[in-house]
């Protein structure tokens, strides 16, 4: 599932093979298998290849047994047994292809449309919907009742990003569950009884905890929809490229989900070590972020400038000043930026000399950690930063108190945290950013960068564990990633000669990395992945 | 033949180099006016008397062919691999533009081909079926009728092509009655066809190949014993039995060799063992028994159709399966399960078990197989078409060698190459 590359020390990722005494063994459809103590029969089944429909099961979630759309035959057993709930015991014989336990499944799911509305045409989860999937591949049957339907709120404005259709719910509570227990805050409940049920805030209550927006993901139905993308695209027609949010510092796996070149949104990917099932919504949100303020053009002196222009002026300022002393120039490292664009401007900076080395990052933002996914600080990639500027044996200050020697700063990204304003405005700034803002506007030099979902790369989270991103989409204009946008820099610069930089790969970076820091000596390049239609992504939903 | 040239490289006058031989006036006595090297001509990609785009490098000695480089692929469009991005519904618009001088046969291979993994081969409708082979044998005649009538007129015989393009038109427009297009037809549905036949098809029909019968009597008459017509194709471009089954040779061209392979006979599909017709089979080889094969199939053809015509059934067009099945449209509009079907349908393409299949019918040239490999999803993991043009093309430079230039045209004509068949 993840493709995370962890560092040698972290454990296998892969647990050990269940011994005799933590193991039970069962036979589903005439088929034997071994599952660990406690598994359910559901997931003992799916291990099988045997898909047995369920609505309200989701393994990130507490088991409610509620929508008894998993029902199966367990011999020995008068009754059908809701499989999630059911765990597996020795020598049990299920079956989930039964005439009673299929018949009941088909009459469950005949119920459950019983009320849906006829939405799907203009429905945000269609294609990625699991009843549209349940009953194309379980039923497929059509309905024996023809009453009309319950009508109930088409438009319940559930809090500030999320909003309820109660007609399309099937009460299964996932989104219930996962505001319990992923947000550790009880925002929604069930109200009323029977057709007359339906999904609610709590009295004086609002959907408005930070991770609100897993309910969507969750959600079996288009009953919750993101303010943010509904309406905006078909789920069918995006691409999903997996990668890692740059939000802050835990790194949460996630799949951008694209299309004409840019993202429309970030879902959460499993990762078992990270995020789990779950993100923020600050982090979802983030990549509105790749479409403001960007530098599609390098600048020189505030004006647009080709690349081979911008590189001769950064390298005739760079090569005066280091021939003069590698006292004036300043380098500073970004938190914000991957392990290979970093790693790319210290080996710089170590050829050129340069002694004056900052990391600079956004300030913390103490409110934010809250012991679940979100921790106070807001760059991806300090941990990063700090191994590879160790590594290579810089003194990196972590907040940029200049000497007054300095005149000239090659910055990587668009912090510069302790430098007033005025003070920045005297120097000669040449700048490798993605956005052109803050000191980047007043830049001598700007260079435009590719930003995280635009470039293959890794990036450090707090707990040291190395994840791959990989390229979504083309970086807008000129932008090229920052690692190549300094070896063009150090080809051009008639200082450091004997150590010329010449990657020509991110992955080549990526091992020269690996061989410098020693704690990363064991990682490997994952291959690229190619962009998955989530049209013909199959069982999606 | 040619006595080698005596002059010497190194006494060439400039108008020699720039003319690559001498003047006539500059010629000794014991000189030839041609000069002895062989010359190297295309013929294609665009040649008036080629119908079909296809590049041939021609090596002749005076007239005579020594080699023929054939080089095929400027129809080239990706079949198989766009069909990998496609539902398989949405491949039947492809497959029409394979042979798209027959493209039903093609819409009924690939939906033979898909209905074959999904366990449907021999569940559809019986009127389903009959109406493919109505389509079918359509198809074939227009077909045939393409290639009789544009080979002839490559060969002069210009009211032969007119007579056969209107039979083929009328037989075009009775096909885009029945499916709404004229060429590109779509027609053909996995699990049965798109609709039922249109009103009145069977009078139509019916009178459409009764002029058909007329006019063959008369292109027939024109061609058969014309002295032009046979000088040009009797003994050009034969194969022997031998080289057309170890070339792979199918259809009208394996036939008219003396192989008796018809996949309609002899690995029988849809209604055709409840029919009757014969195979007819030639023993030269040769363009000429080419030519008599395709008109005595048209003949067969005009007989298949006349018996589907008697013996068609009534009853519904579409396998009664919810997995190929669109709901009725008031249905989809109204109950959301049909609407959820037909979004799946539509959107994610009918689900195909995991597998891999091949299945082939007789297309007009022959052979024409599909083979899919599928994933379970609602599209070909991989798509393979087993085209007869392709085969039947490499076959064509050991057909042209030694023969005249002229001779490329007949031979190139009943080899009958579909650009979109053989390019894929």
């Amino acid at each position: 599932m993840t493709d995370a590359v962890k560092p040698a020390a972290a454990p296998a990722a892969t647990a050990p093979a269940p011994t005799p005494s933590d193991s039970v063994s069962l036979t589903i459809d005439g088929m034997a298998v071994t599952v660990k103590k406690g598994t359910n029969v559901l997931e003992a089944a799916r291990t099988l290849g045997i898909d047995i429909s369920a609505f309200c099961y989701h393994p990130g979630l507490p088991v409610v047994a509620q929508c008894r759309q998993c029902l199966v035959s367990v011999e020995k057993n008068p009754k059908l047994q809701p499989s999630c709930q059911q765990t597996c015991g020795e020598g049990m014989v299920v079956h989930t292809t039964d005439p009673q336990s299929t018949l009941a499944r088909k009459q469950q799911l005949e119920f459950t449309l019983l009320n849906h509305p006829i939405d799907c045409p203009i429905c945000d989860k269609a294609g990625e919907c699991t009843l549209q999937r349940l009953y194309f591949e379980h039923d497929n049957a059509d309905s024996r009742v023809d009453v009309p339907k319950v009508h109930k709120d088409k438009v319940v404005d559930l809090g500030p990003t999320i909003v309820l259709d109660q007609e399309r719910c099937i009460l299964c509570s996932r989104c219930i569950r996962t505001c319990d227990e992923v947000a550790g805050e009880h925002q929604l409940e069930f109200a009323h009884r029977g057709d007359h049920e339906v999904l609610t805030t709590p009295p004086g209550a609002q959907l408005d905890n930070p991770y609100s927006l897993n309910t969507v993901d969750v959600c079996p139905v288009g009953a919750l929809t993101s303010k943010d993308f509904r309406f905006t695209m078909r789920a069918w027609e995006l691409e999903a490229t997996p990668s890692v949010c740059n939000g802050c510092a835990t790194g949460c796996n996630i799949e951008i989900h694209h299309k004409h070149g840019r993202a429309w949104r970030l879902v959460p990917r499993h990762n078992p070590e990270v995020n789990k099932y779950w993100m923020c919504d600050e982090g979802r949100l983030t990549y509105h972020e790749l479409r403001e303020h960007r530098l599609a053009a390098a600048l020189v002196d505030g004006l647009p400038a080709g690349w081979d222009r911008a590189i001769r002026a950064a390298a005739d300022h760079l090569t005066q000043a280091l021939s003069a002393s590698p006292k004036t120039v300043g380098v500073v490292l970004s938190a914000e930026y991957s392990n290979e664009d970093n790693f790319t401007l210290g080996k710089l900076a170590k050829a050129w000399g340069v002694t004056n080395v900052y990391i600079a990052g956004k300030a913390a933002v103490p409110e934010r950690a809250d012991g679940r996914l979100r921790v106070a600080d807001v760059n991806a990639n300090t941990n990063g930063v700090v191994l590879i500027a160790q590594a290579l044996g810089l003194p990196a200050k972590h907040t940029v108190d200049l000497s007054p020697d300095v005149r000239t700063l090659v910055m990587l990204g668009t912090e510069l945290p302790g430098i007033d304003a005025g003070k920045v405005r005297e120097l000669d700034l040449i700048a490798i950013s993605a956005y052109e803002r803050g000191p980047v506007a007043t830049a001598k030099v700007a260079l435009p960068a590719a930003a995280w979902a635009e470039a293959a790369g890794t990036i450090t989270n707090a707990a040291n564990l190395v994840q791959r991103m990989h390229a979504a989409f083309a970086p807008p204009g000129q932008a090229l990633p920052a690692w190549e946008a300094l070896v063009r820099l150090a080809q051009a610069t008639a200082v450091g000669t004997s150590n010329k930089l010449s990657f020509a790969h991110a992955r080549e970076v990526f091992k020269d990395m690996t061989q410098t820091v020693p704690v990363w000596s064991a990682l490997t390049w994952a291959r690229e992945a190619r962009p998955l239609a989530l049209r013909f992504a199959g069982s999606r939903g | 033949m040619v006595a080698p040239s005596t002059t010497e490289p190194g006494s060439r006058s400039l108008k020699q180099l720039v003319l690559g031989r001498k003047d006539v006036q500059d010629l000794s006595d014991n000189e030839q006016e041609l000069p002895p090297d062989l010359m190297t001509v295309n013929m294609g990609p665009s040649h008036p008397a080629m119908h079909g785009t296809v590049r041939i490098v021609l090596t002749v000695d005076g007239e005579r062919i020594v080699a023929g480089d054939v080089q095929p692929g400027y129809l080239h469009r990706c079949f198989e691999k766009e069909s990998e991005h496609a539902t398989y519904t949405q491949v039947f618009p492809y497959t029409d533009r394979l042979n798209y001088v027959s493209p039903m046969i093609n819409n009924c291979g690939w939906a033979m081909a898909v209905e074959k993994l999904m366990g449907l081969t021999g569940h559809i409708p019986r009127r389903a079926e009959y109406i493919r082979v109505i389509v079918s044998e359509m198809s074939r005649m227009t077909d045939h009728l393409t290639c009789i009538g544009a080979s002839a007129m490559e060969l002069g015989a210009f009211t032969a092509f007119l007579y056969f393009l209107k039979c083929r038109e009328w037989l075009y427009e009775l096909l885009e009655k029945v499916s709404g297009a004229r060429l590109t037809h779509s027609y053909v549905r996995i699990g049965g066809v798109g609709k039922d036949l249109p009103e009145n098809f069977h009078a139509d029909l019916t009178l459409c190949l009764d002029q058909i019968v007329k006019i063959m009597v008369e292109v027939e008459g024109l061609l058969n014993n014309n002295k032009i017509f046979r000088d040009r194709m009797a003994g050009i471009g034969a194969m022997t039995k031998e080289d057309a089954i170890a070339t792979g040779c199918v259809g009208p061209i394996a036939r008219s060799a003396g192989v008796d392979y018809d996949v309609r006979k002899d690995y029988p599909y849809s209604v055709y063992p409840e029919l009757e017709f014969d195979v007819p089979v030639g023993t030269t080889g040769d363009c000429y028994d080419r030519y008599l094969v395709r008109i005595e199939e048209l003949k067969q053809c005009i007989r298949i159709l006349r018996q589907c015509l008697q013996q068609i059934p009534d009853g519904p067009v579409m396998a009664d399966d919810p997995r190929v099945a669109l709901p009725p449209k008031a249905a989809t509009y109204n109950t959301i399960e049909s609407m959820i079907r037909h979004f799946k349908h539509i959107m994610d393409g009918i689900k195909v078990p995991a597998g891999e299949a091949y299945a082939f019918v007789e297309g007009g040239n022959g052979e024409l197989g599909f083979y899919i490999v599928a994933d379970g999803t609602g599209r070909p993991y991989k798509a393979y078409v087993r085209s007869p043009s392709f085969v039947h093309l490499s076959t064509a430079a050991q057909l042209i060698h030694g023969h005249l230039i002229a001779d490329v045209v007949p031979i190139f004509g009943m080899i009958n190459m579909i650009g979109g068949e053989c390019d894929k």
